[in-house]
């Protein structure tokens, strides 16, 4: 116990809980000007479930994850691909695409079953798997899911798996002249999409323009968010909408905020209320809190980062090093893209702000993969202690 | 161990250099460019909406209001209040019940379709929707017994322009309707209108639009992503209320010109020759200016255009009006030829009955001639022969030189609009018409009010006056004439007091006397003097003239008036200028 206390990662749970914090005051914020009771009382829903993952995390904390990962690791995955094909078959059918099954997300969930699972395969195994065989273990772990997560369809939720499993796989050393050369193939075709968006924008008849975008492999709403990251101007009432307001929110926010609950841009309903407390709730924040505000919320997502980092460089074993690598790279990316959206850094895409954003899976997903951080703080320390 | 402490630090660097990343853009956007953001924002979520102040009063010479603003009770639909989600026809339908809901509670008739609903809703959503304009007593009880039951709808007050005693004055008020205000036009910043304001589209109102409109007030208000109103942010400007305007009319001397008028086609003008002030002016068929809302159209089509200001606007040959003209053309010229031009009024013409000049006859209305007559004798009995001899004398030059300086062919520059020029002249020229135009025939084509001012001017000893109808506030310097015409004092009496014969003992007896029941008889308690016409209009019509001035020591009144399809001047005219200077001289019994 005296060793839980001190090995426990502090510094993690506070900035986590500071950052729930702002969830819960922003998701309030947001759902002030709705007239839906459900909507208008989010933020009582994300404390309650922000305390069943504390609660969560630190049962996890108590655990050994290395016991954990021998037992759970491989059915764990098993059972989150069941429930992403469950979902496809049984899903509820939301905003054009099956992503629930009852009361939750199977796509988030499968988001830490992966991690999990890569991490107890590369850390029993790494040494014999340092070469294209491993790389395809390794395709066999995260494809999977990927693919299911894809035809959902969730793009945003299986694009974000991409740097998480590269992040891991570089750091077990498997097949790592490969996987750098997959990364520079990956960068050049990112970098002819957006160069085939950019030329059919300078296209001034309709047809030429509709002609080059028709080489591109994804469906129309995607396309359309591309052209409005190329040129944000394009359509300002039309796809731009969202990306130009949360401009004006962010903008408009200046040093200090305006104030919570004082945001004009949600409280006039520029900023989408549909968008306002997911996807887009860094926009209401930084509008209401300013550039104060976001500022802090990055310096805490760093300390979360940085917190972990440490856990995972006291801990001695592969296997906790890579879960934690894991963790860290998967929310890194989640904040990441979100925030980049909101300013026009990248194409949006509709992932959540970690902590921040309301959705009960995601957050219980995120404080348990935490937990999972925490009990390598607490335990992936006791290999040495035995051995000395 | 395989996975190694520096990858993971590579991991923290990539994490930071991210964070770092979006730091420095958050910094761009938040603070650096934090004035454009704030300026975009301002501008989709501000509407500026322009408020009409109260337009200003009409009032006459005595301080009688001509034309007013009252206050119109309308009923207003908010439709912030029926915003529904999903399309816009689900808010339509909202209105659109509500307002049906209502008209049966205040037993109102549905004045707006569904398709105007929609349009307002479209246009402008920040804005109310007028539903019922200046609703009735009844109405407005039953609305404040039920107004709790119908959020979204309110009472509001707004102007609606009135005009108190009724068509008086018609052609000289004008009339309103409602449009932008004219500091809109040219101005970068978009306006959005609650109401549009009152404008004046004719005569006074619209002469003097921007001087009685005063200026319009701006108000903010927050609108939300689907243009609906949220809240008010400020006033920026609270809405000036227009100045009174105070006419020259005088609306006794105008009511009774207007009387003077009914029923016949024709108008008067009467005029102060001291300064030019207008003191009456009256055109007939006329309107009231009250109605011009609800009749526009009725009145448009009316076929005797009773919108259209004859006394500025009605060109008419002047006939024997003309003739002091002439004569005092005839007097200029024997003043300045210095004997090259041996013509003195005191020359005698022996009227044979009919001019001949080549083939052209031209007769006088005594066919048996007048004898010989001078100047003063031939303006009294109006000899046609005199003045076509007159005119062959002095000829075109000096004529149309006459014409010009006492304003003829030229508009008078009253401020009034829509004023015709009149003309003096024509192509092509021969001999002939000059002696026909020294009779007011030939291409003269005169207003009334062109011959009020001729008529002031002979009145006032030659001074020619602009004629207005704002009238000048104390203390501001007279009006100085615009020119004076060159004839001396003693011969211009001449022409005065042939003028005074024709109401004494020639064909303008009538305007002096009223002959009532039995052999009663009324005269002008005042001496008068004046000329009557009747001019050819062809197709056997005539237009019939009088030009007057009263009294005649001391001119405080000069007037003109024609009556189209009139008998004679001194017959149909003149009884009708007699009503007029009755009423502002009086008159009494005859002693014979």
């Amino acid at each position: 116990m005296k060793n839980f206390l001190l090995r426990f990662n502090w510094i993690l749970l506070l900035c986590a809980m500071a950052l729930i914090g702002f969830g819960i005051v922003f998701i309030g914020s947001a759902g002030s000007t709705r007239t839906v009771a459900a909507l208008q009382n989010a933020w009582r829903a994300h404390a309650l479930t922000a305390a069943f993952g504390l609660g969560l995390m630190f049962l996890l904390a108590t655990v050994d994850y290395r016991k954990l990962l021998d037992w759970a690791a491989i059915p764990g995955h098993l059972l989150s691909l069941i429930l992403l094909v469950i979902v496809l078959v049984f899903g509820a059918k939301i905003y054009g695409g099956r992503r629930w099954l009852w009361f939750f997300q199977p796509s988030e969930v499968a988001k830490l079953a992966v991690i999990v699972c890569a991490a107890h395969v590369f850390g029993c195994f790494s040494d014999r798997l340092a070469n294209f065989k491993g790389f395809l273990i390794g395709l066999l772990i995260f494809v999977p899911p990927a693919v299911l997560i894809l035809a959902e369809p969730d793009l945003g939720t299986a694009l974000v798996l991409a740097p998480t499993a590269l992040a891991m796989l570089l750091a077990a050393r498997i097949w790592t002249k490969g996987l750098v050369t997959m990364l520079i193939l990956a960068l050049l075709a990112a970098g002819m999409v957006l160069g085939t968006v950019q030329a059919a924008e300078r296209q001034v008849d309709p047809e030429a323009k509709a002609r080059i975008l028709a080489r591109l492999p994804f469906r129309p709403h995607q396309i359309s968010r591309l052209r409005t990251f190329v040129n944000p101007d394009s359509d300002p009432y039309g796809s731009g909408w969202n990306l130009r307001q949360a401009m004006i929110s962010i903008g408009s926010g200046s040093l200090w905020g305006k104030g919570v609950g004082h945001g004009e841009q949600k409280f006039l309903g520029y900023l989408p209320p549909s968008v306002s407390m997911n996807d887009f709730i860094f926009s209401v924040l930084a509008e209401e809190a300013g550039f104060v505000g976001s500022f802090s919320v990055l310096l805490l997502f760093l300390g979360v980062f940085a917190s972990s980092a440490f856990t995972a460089i006291r801990c001695t074993d592969d296997r906790g090093r890579l879960l934690v690598i894991g963790v860290t790279a998967l929310l890194f990316s989640h904040m990441y893209i979100n925030v980049a959206m909101s300013i026009g850094l990248m194409p949006i895409t509709g992932l959540p702000l970690p902590f921040i954003s309301a959705g009960k899976t995601f957050l219980v997903t995120t404080l348990a993969a935490l937990g999972l951080v925490q009990s390598v703080a607490v335990h992936g320390r006791e290999i040495d202690i035995q051995d000395q | 161990m395989r996975v190694s402490a520096v990858s993971i630090l590579v991991l923290l660097a990539v994490c930071t250099l991210g964070v770092a990343v979006l730091a420095s853009s958050l910094y761009r956007v938040q603070v650096n460019n934090v004035a454009q953001f704030r300026k975009t924002l301002v501008n989709q979520a501000t509407r500026r909406i322009s408020v009409p102040g109260r337009r200003g009063r009409i009032l006459d010479r005595e301080g009688n209001v001509l034309a007013d603003s009252r206050p119109s009770h309308d009923i207003v639909c908010r439709f912030e209040c029926f915003q529904r989600g999903g399309g816009w026809s689900n808010t339509v339908n909202a209105v659109d019940g509500e307002i049906t809901r209502l008209a049966t509670v205040l037993r109102l008739p549905r004045a707006l379709t569904r398709e105007r609903i929609a349009r307002s809703l479209h246009d402008s959503s920040a804005l109310p929707l007028t539903v019922w304009r200046d609703i009735p007593d009844a109405a407005l009880a039953r609305f404040a017994e039920r107004a709790l039951d119908f959020p979204g709808f309110e009472e509001v007050l707004r102007a609606e322009r009135v005009y108190p005693q009724g068509g008086l004055a018609a052609h000289v008020l004008g009339y309103t309707g409602r449009g932008r205000p004219d500091s809109d036009t040219g101005d970068a910043v978009v306006h959005y209108y609650e109401e549009l304001e009152v404008k004046g589209r004719s005569g006074i109102e619209g002469y003097y639009d921007g001087y009685l409109a005063g200026a319009s007030g701006e108000r903010l208000v927050r609108v939300d992503a689907r243009g609906f109103r949220k809240d008010d942010i400020a006033v920026e400007r609270e809405p000036a209320h227009g100045p009174d305007l105070r006419l020259t009319i005088s609306s006794g001397i105008q009511a009774a010109l207007e009387h003077a008028l009914k029923g016949i086609f024709g108008a008067g003008v009467v005029l102060d020759p001291r300064d030019g002030a207008v003191l009456a002016m009256a055109s007939s068929p006329t309107y009231d200016p009250g109605e011009w809302k609800t009749r526009y159209r009725e009145l448009l089509n009316d076929k005797t255009r009773p919108l259209y200001n004859r006394a500025t606007s009605g060109l008419y040959p002047p006939g024997s009006i003309f003739k002091p003209v002439t004569s005092v053309a005839a007097l200029i010229k024997a003043e300045r030829a210095d004997g090259a031009f041996a013509w003195t009024p005191a020359d005698t013409y022996d009227c044979p009955g009919v001019f001949v000049l080549g083939d052209m006859r031209l007769k006088c209305w005594d066919r048996y001639g007048h004898g010989p007559v001078a100047l003063r004798k031939a303006i009294e009995q109006s000899c046609n022969t005199f003045f076509c001899n007159l005119g062959h004398l002095i000829g075109t030059n000096a004529l149309f030189t006459t014409a010009r300086s006492f304003g003829l062919g030229a508009r008078t520059g009253i401020d009034l609009g829509g004023e015709a020029a009149g003309a003096i002249s024509g192509e092509p020229w021969y001999a002939g018409l000059t002696c026909q135009t020294s009779i007011g025939q030939g291409m003269l084509q005169v207003t009334p009010l062109q011959m009020a001012v001729v008529a002031a001017a002979l009145a006032n000893g030659g001074k020619i006056y602009r004629p207005y109808l704002h009238l000048r506030d104390e203390g501001e310097a007279p009006p100085a004439p615009v020119r004076t015409i060159a004839c001396p004092a003693d011969k211009f009496e001449i022409v005065r007091q042939g003028m005074r014969d024709v109401v004494e003992i020639g064909t303008g007896r009538r305007i002096r006397t009223r002959f009532g029941e039995g052999r009663t008889k009324y005269n002008l308690k005042v001496t008068c003097a004046g000329k009557t016409g009747t001019a050819e209009r062809g197709h056997g019509r005539k237009d019939t003239w009088i030009t007057a001035f009263a009294p005649y020591e001391n001119p405080t009144v000069a007037i003109a008036m024609v009556v189209e399809n009139g008998e004679s001047g001194g017959k149909t005219t003149a009884p009708r200028v007699h009503e007029v200077l009755a009423h502002i001289f009086g008159e009494e019994e005859a002693t014979r």
